[in-house]
């Protein structure tokens, strides 16, 4: 290595050369070791040097990384797989699609008022009315719902009346839904030997 | 076969470690310590947006079971089991008491059940074990025989055999709701709380009105292990509408069906909420069949389009 090699060396450490010059330099890999020599020094006389050297820190990444065992991590779904599944159920996507049309969150949370009275003929045999309910089940209420109609650009034409008139009718069977896994007793798995009613055919 | 697979059981526990029992049998084990166990839980209950922390106590005082849960956020809302009569405690108006054997809303009815009954639509699978709650768990998954409904997984407590986790999985297998045990302590005796509970004198159960048998609606197509629990004709509570209504159940999910003369404005063909209940709509003619449960859309639509009246 020369005089002149040294020299420039030293003149890009200080920041002091053209591009050309730097470009040269970089390829010149005996000059690397001095450029790290000289920075060295400058971080020495300017007593910014940290509390350990790691002199060659970008060799001991290169050789960390080759020894890195191969990542093991999970298969993301087969594609095949993945198409299935979607053409197979339309859970996901639907909920991305959910913008086009909000119920609001009172699906479920609307205090049912009173139990009708199923069967007014039979009034004086059934004793008095059911009190007033909830159809919110005891554990989890039906969280916000929204849905998408088909066709959806007819579904645009439909007044607002109409809407709350599909909402109106909604809650009512999500209502009874939920209602009905708290009043019937036939919806059990009894308890033990004896296997659950099934009406007759 | 009971007996056989009781004995089976007994068998295994003697002659075996633990470790080779088989995922039904860790199921059927659980199913007996739900019952027959004492223990307070501490569990998190979570859906797509909610968090709920619940405490659940269960005990068996002169003989018969009792049962205590309670929510611990939000405005009060409890409910006490005292044998067969479930009383429901909550903030909005006078406590009511119903005839079942069960609270709604903790685990689902078929853990506590007979678990040959849900080997008809789910297969049992063992998994793998993990720490829940400070316990040892082990895992099992109820995997539906056909992918028309969801699928669960459960770890259980390798003591005891009570649930620690129970998750509730779409078929793309994202988590619909969990139930998480915080705490679970099995206890020798019965919580106070619970004694007292039975001492207590809890409201009449409210008398149901007879249900009429509705018309003779026959499913041509009925997904593996669902079972026609009722059927009749009621009005829906909030509308006054009268409607031909069909449950059905696999011991885990359950589904109702409506027949009702179509409205005006056709309804939504196919909603979802975010709790994985699905409703779909189906017009025949100039009714509306309409389906609701906790299974995908896609099988209630199967369903409500099988639906014929015989």
């Amino acid at each position: 290595m020369d005089k002149l090699g040294q020299e420039w060396v030293s003149a890009a450490v200080d920041g002091e050369s053209d591009a050309n010059t730097l470009a040269e330099l970089a390829a010149d890999k005996s000059c690397h070791d001095q450029w790290r020599n000289y920075h060295l020094i400058g971080d020495t006389l300017r007593n910014e040097l940290p509390a350990t050297i790691d002199l060659d820190l970008s060799a001991r990444i290169a050789m960390a990384i080759d020894d890195e065992p191969a990542i093991v991590a999970p298969q993301v779904q087969s594609t095949t797989q993945a198409d299935e599944s979607k053409s197979k159920s339309k859970v996901v996507p639907l909920f991305k699609q959910f913008g086009q049309y909000a119920i609001a969150a009172s699906v479920a949370l609307v205090a049912v008022v009173g139990v009708q009275n199923y069967n007014q003929t039979d009034a004086g045999v059934n004793t008095a009315p059911l009190p007033v309910l909830t159809t919110r089940p005891l554990v989890g209420s039906a969280s916000p719902v929204s849905f998408q109609t088909e066709p959806s650009l007819q579904q645009q034409e439909y007044s607002n009346e109409q809407v709350a008139d599909q909402r109106r009718r909604v809650n009512a069977y999500i209502q009874d839904h939920m209602f009905q896994q708290r009043l019937n007793p036939g919806l059990e798995i009894s308890d033990n030997s004896a296997l659950p009613k099934v009406s007759g055919h | 076969m009971r007996f056989i697979l009781l004995f089976a059981v007994l068998l295994s526990h003697v002659a075996y470690a633990q470790e080779e029992l088989s995922a039904k049998a860790w199921l059927d084990n659980m199913s007996q310590a739900l019952r027959d166990k004492q223990f307070k839980y501490s569990l998190v209950q979570l859906q797509a947006d909610h968090i709920r922390p619940l405490i659940y106590l269960h005990g068996l005082v002169d003989g018969q079971g009792v049962a205590f849960l309670e929510h611990l956020n939000g405005p009060p809302k409890n409910a006490v089991r005292v044998g067969d009569t479930v009383t429901f405690i909550e903030h909005d108006q006078p406590a009511y008491s119903v005839h079942t054997n069960r609270i709604p809303g903790v685990f689902p009815a078929a853990f506590a059940g007979n678990i040959d009954e849900l080997a008809k639509g789910y297969q049992f699978v063992l998994g793998g074990r993990s720490r829940i709650a400070g316990r040892p768990g082990q895992m099992i998954r109820i995997i539906p025989q056909e992918d028309d409904r969801y699928s669960y997984q459960v770890w259980l407590d390798m003591d005891s055999f009570l649930p620690l986790r129970y998750d509730m999985l779409s078929q793309q297998r994202q988590l619909i709701e969990q139930i998480l045990a915080i705490e679970l302590v099995v206890l020798k005796s019965p919580p106070e709380l619970l004694i007292e509970a039975e001492k207590q004198e809890w409201p009449p159960v409210v008398q149901q009105e007879k249900r009429h048998d509705g018309q003779n609606w026959q499913f041509k197509w009925l997904p593996e292990g669902f079972k026609v629990m009722t059927r009749d004709h009621h009005k829906l509570i909030s509308t006054g509408n009268a409607v031909e209504y069909i449950a059905l159940s696999d011991g885990i999910a359950n589904i109702s069906v409506y027949v009702a003369r179509a409205g005006s404005t056709p309804l939504p063909s196919e909603l979802m909420t975010r709790n994985g209940l699905s409703m779909v709509s189906e017009r025949v003619g100039n009714a509306e069949v309409v389906a609701v449960g906790r299974v995908p859309a896609v099988t209630l639509t199967k369903l409500a389009k099988s639906l014929t009246l015989k």
